[in-house]
């Protein structure tokens, strides 16, 4: 079982303890609940930490499982990632996240895509006239033809009276 | 009355409007009808009711046009779509892919609309035989098959099945109403929504991966390789899973606490397990989307058989259902076969006709339908990231909503980057929680007592057959073992 | 018609007028719920009567309503044009999810419609009557499974009350809890629980059809369409209507709170709103102004005590 760990190099990587740790602290937290939470289970004789518990030690052992791998060099080599283009990305969906509720959907949304795309290679000065058009013709679909409602900021408010 | 063009206009503007709401992100098929339903309440009592089937059927088959082009699920149904029927897309065989989804979807719709009319009052008593411990046993069930079919490794396929039933713990317990892993977030009271899981490590998380691989990239999408249409061997390959996901879908769909998603995953299993090569599962096998797309299908025209015998909407997109039909007078019921049998067949009759107008309407589509993926990657992918955030502010404005797909994407690239299978977490988060329930309510019932859960045929024979899917793979590998062992020494480096 | 999803559709390049009083009416429901189907309903007489120009309807779903709720209380503060649709699920809702926000933090208008709880058995069942399975409980609590709705919704409410008024202790009651009444009614049919409790409109057709047995409703009143006993008549004193209500934004002066009581009651007395409950088979209890407030004031003093009872609320 401890085989299928090995990824292509062979060497002890950190990420093997690292995906370790995570586990673990998922495992703990599960664990935590389970037992912090009063026990109702009525007639059944399994409340709701009954789960909780069993996930919790099942984390708990996948963990082990894998220190153990990372002890014996079975671990994955870390892959080769340039790491550019993934923060354009994320910083796109942090922007969309922080920025729709004060700003509305079209800036918030043509943002995403602007830095998305600028993430992948094409110039922002592109990229972000053609997001806000198309977040703001979505925005027009959905509020206009469907009747529902996206997070409006002055934009649209400006243009459909909110 | 079919023959009446009249009809088959609305026919055609309802299966139209359906598919094109349906296709929109964040616009399951309950919305979906909800919205659409308005429209048909200025027409006559026969054009309504057929309006309405049309849009039934275009809803919920729009979903799985997303799955497979975009690789954004819009609603549980059509998660397991997105497995194989993406990976055909990027390898060019979209359109064989979208052809396989709409010609399955048409054959398992008019099988179930037939078994509908016909045995519906049969099924039902049949379907009431489940209760909690039944509905354990068929969880265990898919448990067993659905991981065995997704594991390929067992530590890696373990360990993301347990992440995703780690998910699946957050949020009110439903026996007790206890909050559990929800930090005093209003939000995740509910728990992670399972489509939200899906589109954040599906869509998101390859984007990034994409992203990722930067100019080495070497993951091209090609928009059409070979034929748009499906070919002999296409045919040859689709049409035994079309009908047993049908004979696996409407079943489990006219349970009251089935669903849809069950018989996706059963029937995605069974074809992995039953095919010629298996091992072209994961890159694009396209029995793993004429299963489960049939099986989808078919369980929506199960859903219908407790909604008019028993008047018991067992889903969200029923319960808007029945609302539509009591607006044409229809009162769905133990009685109706009985009371107005015109109304039920006009019914049936609508839903046949709106099963062939799909399949006209999104035939010629498909050739519209795979140039999407002539788009250059930047916008591509910029398109699709816009979409699958939009699905998740359509269903639910809320940054927090918005933080876990970040948080569920960036997981979604971890785990590619790191060899770890995506599906088994999404399994985890529909199976855990359906099966958690139905296993306290069964001790609950027999207080405590756990042989309640072999105390009946059903379920006896169901867990009976899961103990067997476990086992006889195991055996067949230890006999095999030597030649197992051989090999793995062979790899040894 | 004009403005329904058709009108729009079709008129969709064309700008649409905007009228003074049009509504924004948010279900804190996912679409296919009670809560939902009620939003529509209004949504579709409101425009149908000339009420209001345009309506439309927003879904925020989660726990209870209470997600829904605390949005709403947040963001459409002081906003004439911004109702809420709710029930007595929330009231549940907002005491066992320790919810920041309650129903004081928004401005209830009116009690719309309403339905009664029945306790029901199927029609194969030994128990007849409602003192047999009362007795049954008094012998023997765990023995006595009951299938119902949502742990501390109404239906579980309805237990704990019926449970405390028979002397019986609310803790010791074995309720299995059901997601939607379509799952419970299906394990009343197939006898998979000795008893089940939900809206008397779900069992309805199935006594029609003569495969079940409402043993009591939980109204005050008897329930129209059946002849049941209530349970105060059977000598248990328990009044409990599941029902639904809407709520405007905080914040409003009286004239702005005045003008939509004014639009609502304009909608309940109309004849497309009378119709609509028919064909739903929604009863009609309309309250309002400040009858409704202290019949509401009631309500969450005895919710709160029963769900304390029943241990779901410290």
């Amino acid at each position: 079982m401890i085989r299928d760990l090995r990824g292509t190099g062979g060497r002890p990587q950190g990420a093997t303890f690292l995906i370790a740790g995570l586990l673990a602290g998922l495992g703990a937290l599960a664990l935590w609940q389970g037992f912090a939470l009063p026990d109702k289970g009525g007639y059944a004789g399994m409340g709701s930490g009954g789960l909780p518990k069993v996930v919790g030690a099942a984390l708990m052992a996948l963990s082990g499982a894998h220190v153990w791998a990372g002890l014996r060099g079975l671990g994955q080599p870390a892959p080769r990632v340039s790491p550019a283009p993934v923060l354009w990305i994320v910083a796109g969906l942090l922007a969309q996240l922080l920025l729709l509720k004060p700003l509305g959907f079209t800036l918030a949304s043509g943002l995403l895509f602007a830095l998305t795309a600028a993430g992948l290679g094409k110039p922002l000065r592109l990229t972000l006239p053609l997001g806000l058009v198309l977040a703001f013709a979505i925005y027009g679909v959905f509020d206009q033809i469907l009747q529902l409602h996206l997070p409006a900021g002055w934009i649209e408010t400006l243009v459909f009276g909110g | 009355m079919a023959m009446d063009p009249m009809i088959l206009l609305y026919a055609l503007i309802g299966v139209t409007l359906g598919t094109a709401v349906g296709v929109l992100p964040g616009i399951g098929p309950a919305l979906t009808v909800a919205l659409l339903l308005p429209v048909t309440y200025g027409l006559d009592p026969a054009g309504s009711l057929i309006m309405f089937a049309g849009i039934y059927y275009g809803g919920m088959y729009g979903g799985s046009t997303t799955s497979i082009l975009l690789n954004t699920p819009g609603e549980s149904a059509s998660i397991v779509t997105a497995l194989e029927g993406n990976k055909m897309a990027r390898a060019g065989r979209g359109g064989p892919a979208l052809a396989t989804a709409a010609i399955g979807s048409f054959v398992a719709g008019l099988i179930a609309t037939l078994a509908l009319a016909f045995l519906a009052p049969h099924i039902v008593k049949l379907a009431l035989i489940f209760g909690p411990r039944e509905y354990f046993a068929l969880m265990v069930l898919a448990f067993v098959t659905v991981s065995a079919a997704f594991g390929d490794s067992a530590i890696k396929g373990l360990t993301s099945l347990f992440v995703g039933l780690f998910l699946a713990l957050v949020g009110i317990d439903q026996l007790t109403g206890q909050a559990r892993l929800a930090f005093g977030v209003p939000e995740m009271l509910d728990g992670v929504e399972v489509t939200t899981l899906a589109v954040a490590l599906f869509a998101i998380g390859e984007a990034l991966f994409v992203a990722g691989q930067g100019a080495m990239g070497a993951d091209k999408i090609e928009a059409v390789k070979g034929s748009v249409w499906m070919t002999r061997a296409d045919w040859a390959r689709s049409w035994k899973p079309w009908l047993r996901g049908t004979a696996i879908g409407f079943p489990i769909g006219a349970m009251p606490a089935g669903g849809a998603e069950i018989g996706t995953l059963l029937s995605y299993a069974a074809e992995k397990r039953l095919a010629k090569n298996p091992e072209e599962f994961g890159h694009g096998a396209i029995e793993g989307v004429a299963g489960p797309e049939a099986a989808n299908n078919a369980s929506a025209a199960g859903t219908l058989v407790p909604l008019l015998t028993l008047g018991l909407p067992t889903s969200a997109t029923a319960a808007i259902l029945l609302a539509g039909f009591q607006q044409f007078g229809l009162q769905p019921g133990p009685l109706l076969f009985v009371t107005s049998p015109q109304l039920v067949w006009g019914l049936i009759a609508s839903l046949l006709i709106a099963n062939v107008m799909l399949l006209v309407l999104n035939l010629p589509m498909i050739r519209l339908w795979v140039k999407l993926l002539t788009i250059p990657k930047p916008w591509l992918y910029a398109g699709i990231l816009t979409f699958a955030t939009l699905g998740t502010i359509g269903m639910n404005p809320s940054p927090v909503e918005l933080a876990m797909l970040l948080v569920f994407g960036l997981m979604g690239f971890a785990m590619r980057l790191y060899g770890y299978p995506i599906a088994p977490v999404v399994v985890g988060l529909i199976l855990g929680p359906m099966a958690e329930s139905q296993l306290r309510r069964a001790l609950s019932i027999s207080q405590g007592d756990w042989t309640t859960l072999v105390s009946t045929p059903v379920s006896a024979g169901i867990l009976f057959a899961a103990a067997l899917a476990l086992v006889v793979p195991m055996i067949l590998r230890l006999r095999g073992r030597g030649e197992v062992l051989s090999r793995l020494a062979a790899d040894e480096d | 018609m004009k403005h329904t999803l058709l009108g729009a559709a079709l008129a969709a390049v064309l700008a649409i007028p905007a009228f003074a009083n049009d509504y924004m009416i948010m279900a804190p429901a996912s679409p296919g719920g009670g809560w939902d189907s009620t939003a529509r309903s209004m949504q579709e007489v409101m425009v149908a009567e000339g009420i209001a120009g345009s309506v439309q309807v927003q879904n925020v779903p989660g726990a209870g309503g209470t997600v829904g709720l605390a949005q709403f209380a947040s963001t459409a503060s002081g906003d004439p044009s911004q109702l809420i649709v709710g029930g007595y699920v929330m009231v549940g809702a907002i005491l066992t999810n320790e919810s920041p926000v309650s129903l004081a933090d928004v401005t209830p208008i009116a009690r719309l419609t309403g339905e009664a709880v029945a306790i029901a058995v199927s029609a194969s069942s030994p128990i007849q009557t409602i003192n047999e399975l009362v007795d049954a409980m008094k012998a023997d609590p765990g023995a006595v499974s009951w299938a119902g709705g949502s742990a501390g919704g109404v239906d579980h409410i309805t237990v704990g009350l019926l449970a405390k008024a028979a002397g019986i202790d609310p803790t010791k009651i074995n309720y299995v809890a059901f997601s939607g009444g379509g799952e419970a009614l299906a394990a009343i049919l197939g006898n998979q629980v000795t008893v089940g409790i939900s809206g008397v409109g779900e069992f309805l057709p199935q006594v029609e059809a003569g495969t079940m047995r409402i043993l009591a409703v939980s109204t005050a009143e008897k329930w129209a369409g059946t002849d049941a006993p209530t349970l105060m008549e059977s000598g248990y004193d328990v009044n409990v209507q599941n029902w639904r209500m809407v709520a405007a934004a905080p914040g409003l002066t009286d004239e702005q709170k005045a003008a939509v009581t004014a639009d609502i009651d304009k909608l309940v007395n109309s004849a497309g709103w009378k119709s609509l409950l028919e064909t739903k088979g929604w009863a009609n209890t309309y309250l309002s102004g400040a009858d409704f407030d202290k019949q509401l004031a009631v309500e969450i003093e005895a919710t709160t005590a029963v769900l304390k009872d029943i241990g779901l609320v410290k």
